[in-house]
């Protein structure tokens, strides 16, 4: 054995060693024995592992005329109580015949402490009769939940309105009533120590390559963590490069987009508690392309997606430059301009760089700001900071009249994007480039582009090249890169996925 | 996380070959290509291009030829199974050590010159007062950002920033020509075979770079055609170039060329976008010739590096310090020349050395293999099993 497989073996076993040491008292530590027969004897264990916590509801039934006694236990709260008093309790004292089941939608039986401990805190129901050494669990989770309502940010013109809720099962329902086709394939997961969280991975048999299947389950039961929150925690255990300003991994609360992704052969991921669903493998075309380019007719979503093209741009380099050309190359603006600017910014005491940092700052400010401001009050920030504020600037002399048109494009240029988290990385990078730009003007520009598209050029998702289907250049995927081509067209799923099912619109199609 | 799934090997398409080579040819050289096209030959100065292209191509093909016969290897891994025999392993190694180790130095000095020259274009054109030394300090850190990388990257950004290199050059001499005094181009049939050869050798500033393709054509895939590869990539470098100089030749004329120190630079001044969103384009053509500049001194800094990684038998992580390493006398030898006159006589000897060198490298190198035929080839599997 070499070194360094002694080494692995070595890192592996601290590894092991602290895992059992820190998760000592989590669902592992339950121990996995049969229940007893007697009733008292099994309530007892249970209120033990659950450390006699006050929410927990016991209510014991003599039931003199089966000459036994039993009882109901389940989380206050996480239950549909009409359930439980309408079916079991009623079940028990009424029924005499011991062949009949309650009326519940749901029953299985569990042996093991540990099956009967998480069902409790999963919102379940247990039933424990006395002199049986098995235990009834009644599926009746009825905790507050919120309804289906239409998605907060990514919000289309045509479309579906219903967007993903907090409960994993409506989520995987709202996707499968898109997909009625029996290769849907939903692989459930618990992750998380504590949390316990139910993660479900949606695909395509037969579509999706398997071996990026594979390596999604891999990732994702390689983590260990005590609580899932949110799909973001996830994301950030299963991406290939933790260190990049870019997302590998889309992110949506539309059904509809989860669909269409997994028509294309990709993976979803939905997460317990959390309405934004993982899609894997992403590219960088996920920075401007959006389910309503689809759902629209040929020429508005070929323009529509220029537009966003632009936006991107825009929100990536124009402060950059505005500056490199006002304190580099003033050459370049057309002279009746350029004395404008001038003009415009004789009074301002700092060099372009600064005036454009502060701006950049502020408008980042305000747009947190009017974020976490309740409903009615954001767009007054909006307002308050964009008109009065900017107006007042430039009135007082601080910025140039041109600084604010420029932060003010450059802001909404970035909310032209169809996803938040891939607009924010955008506005994160062109701080650096303002500042390459104030030093080496449009040198300064095209060597940090370079360099972003270094990065590009060697990030993978899944192994899936970031920058695909143009390097490496694939020309039948370019269909849908900047172009969108009708629909008819389209006849293959794209082939960076490597699905195994190639094609999906029958060709020779007519009216 | 886990680096090695789906590890895409470092297989180069046809494509991804093309656009390497065409992509370190164009560079630097492009600036000063009119006149240097037309010193020799004058009105008929786009033969020489087309004559050295030709011949580059020729060159180029030989090396493609060369590695089909040791497929996944570079000139740095053949060089001793061609030099040395099965029984005297070690000879070989002897022999092909200072062939390699010049032909690393000359990549090494390609890439000192090629930024200094950027560097002294960026400082007197657009940065005036930015220091020399920090534009090239610049410029050979993304190269060291790029040696960090896969050999696979290096395909990508080539991939990706071709465009970016081709379509203003081309943009550039279509705007041109409609300046363009086609009269300046006569008469074209006056030079003697003698000018013909000066020409050519002018030309080879810009023509070098290819080499590079001793290494990087192992990287292969199975199907990638070498020799359609080195057609395509030379051909494209050769049109770009042949439209770039007769444009040079017919908006000014070849008297006027002789009196210009960056021609292209002042074919740019000439044009005009319509619309007048931006006055005067040179800052913006600069900028994006500055990509052109990326992918010469990027892709021969990563050969130098990979070619010195493979003699020496070591990983990438001897490649990623090295890398950072070896800048400091790269930096070093980019300063020495002490003006630009001295830099461009340091650059014809270079450029003169190299069409010597490299135009004589394959023929040697694949005479050698032919000649000991089978026998290699049984060598060559011995060291693969």
């Amino acid at each position: 054995m070499s070194y360094l497989d002694q080494w692995k073996q070595k890192k592996n076993a601290k590894r092991q060693k602290f895992y059992t040491n820190h998760f000592h008292q989590t669902m592992e530590s339950v121990p996995d024995s049969p229940l007893s027969t007697n009733l008292s004897e099994n309530l007892d264990t249970i209120s033990h592992q659950l450390g006699s916590t006050d929410d927990l509801v016991v209510r014991t039934l003599p039931l003199p005329e089966r000459g036994t006694s039993a009882a109901v236990l389940h989380l206050n709260g996480m239950v549909e109580k009409e359930a439980i008093s309408e079916f079991i309790v009623k079940y028990l004292t009424t029924t005499i015949n011991e062949s009949e089941q309650p009326a519940i939608h749901e029953l299985e039986m569990s042996r093991t402490l540990r099956q009967v401990i998480r069902s409790i805190l999963s919102g379940n129901t247990i039933l424990l009769v006395d002199g049986k050494a098995e235990a009834y669990v009644a599926s009746t989770p009825g905790w507050e939940r919120r309804g289906v309502e239409e998605p907060r940010v990514e919000s289309v013109v045509r479309g579906p309105r219903d967007g993903f809720t907090e409960t994993l099962s409506v989520n995987t329902a709202l996707v499968r009533f898109r997909l009625r086709d029996p290769n849907l394939r939903v692989r459930h997961l618990l992750i998380g120590e504590r949390t316990q969280t139910g993660v479900n991975v949606l695909y395509l048999d037969g579509v999706v390559d398997p071996e990026i299947l594979n390596e999604v389950m891999r990732r994702l039961q390689a983590i260990r963590i005590d609580g899932v929150l949110e799909s973001g925690y996830l994301e950030q255990f299963i991406e290939d490069n933790h260190w990049s300003p870019f997302p590998q991994l889309q992110n949506t609360e539309r059904p509809d987009k989860v669909a269409a992704n997994l028509l294309e052969g990709k993976v979803a991921i939905l997460v317990e508690g959390t309405p934004f669903a993982l899609i894997a493998p992403a590219v960088f075309a996920q920075f401007y392309q959006s389910p309503e380019d689809y759902y629209e007719r040929f020429y508005i979503s070929v323009f529509i997606r220029l537009i966003r093209l632009i936006s991107m741009f825009i929100s990536l380099l124009l402060p950059s430059l505005y500056i490199a050309f006002s304190s580099f190359h003033p050459e370049m603006i057309p002279s009746r301009l350029v004395i404008a600017m001038t003009a415009g910014r004789s009074t301002v005491p700092f060099p372009s760089i600064v005036e454009a940092l502060i701006m950049e700052v502020a408008i980042e400010i305000l747009r947190e700001a009017s974020v976490r401001l309740p409903g009615p009050i954001g767009p007054t920030i909006g307002i308050v900071g964009a008109l009065v504020v900017g107006e007042a600037a430039v009135t007082a002399g601080l910025v140039s009249p041109v600084m604010v048109i420029i932060v003010s494009l450059t802001t909404i240029g970035s909310f032209a994007s169809p996803s938040y988290s891939t607009a924010i990385s955008l506005r994160m990078l062109r701080f650096p480039m303002m500042l390459m730009a104030g030093i080496f003007g449009l040198y300064g520009i095209m060597l940090f582009l370079i360099l972003i598209l270094i990065h590009l050029a060697a990030l993978k998702s899944f192994g899936v090249p970031y920058m695909s289907p143009i390097s490496p250049i694939k020309i039948r995927d370019m269909r849908d890169l900047f172009v969108r081509l009708p629909l008819v067209k389209m006849r293959n799923r794209p082939s960076i996925y490597d699905p195994s099912d190639k094609t999906r619109i029958e060709g020779g199609q007519r009216p | 996380m886990n680096k090695g799934f789906r590890p895409s090997g470092n297989a180069y398409s046809t494509w991804q070959l093309t656009t390497i080579i065409t992509s370190t040819l164009i560079g630097v050289g492009v600036l000063t290509l009119p006149r240097s096209a037309s010193i020799a030959l004058g009105e008929a100065g786009w033969i020489s291009t087309i004559a050295g292209g030709l011949i580059s191509m020729g060159s180029c093909w030989l090396m493609a030829r060369l590695s089909r016969l040791f497929p996944g290897r570079s000139l740095v891994e053949y060089s001793p199974l061609v030099l040395g025999s099965s029984s005297l392993k070690w000879l070989g190694k002897v022999i092909s050590f200072p062939l390699v180790l010049c032909y690393l130095a000359y990549l090494y000095i390609i890439a000192a010159f090629a930024s200094r020259l950027f560097g002294e274009v960026v400082v007197t054109a657009v940065l005036m007062e930015t220091p020399l030394e920090a534009t090239i300090i610049a410029m050979f850190l993304l190269a060291a950002v790029l040696c960090q990388h896969d050999p696979q990257v290096v395909a990508r950004i080539n991939e990706l920033l071709f465009p970016l290199i081709i379509l203003p050059l081309l943009l550039l001499a279509v705007a041109s020509f409609q300046k363009a005094e086609w009269n300046n181009l006569l008469p074209i049939f006056t030079f003697s075979w003698k000018d013909l050869f000066n020409g050519v050798m002018e030309t080879t500033f810009s023509f070098e770079g290819y080499e590079v393709m001793f290494i990087f054509f192992a990287f292969a895939q199975g199907g990638a055609g070498k020799g359609t590869a080195s057609v395509a990539g030379l051909g494209i470098a050769m049109l770009v170039y042949t439209l770039i100089v007769i444009a040079g030749i017919a908006v000014f004329d070849i008297d006027e060329l002789q009196l210009l120190m960056w021609p292209t630079l002042e074919l740019v001044k000439t044009t005009q976008v319509p619309g007048l969103i931006l006055e005067r384009l040179e800052s913006a053509f600069l900028a994006v010739w500055v990509v052109a500049v990326f992918t010469t001194i990027g892709n021969v800094y990563y050969a130098f590096i990979y070619g010195l990684r493979q003699l020496l038998g070591k990983g990438i992580v001897f490649q990623r310090i090295s890398s950072v390493l070896l800048l400091i006398p790269l930096f070093w030898l980019a300063l020495q020349p002490q003006n630009l006159l001295e830099l461009s006589r340091f650059n014809s000897i270079i450029g003169y050395a190299g069409a010597v060198f490299f135009g004589f490298y394959p023929i040697f190198y694949l005479f050698l293999s032919l000649l000991r035929g089978r026998k290699l080839h049984r060598q060559a599997g011995e060291q693969d099993d």
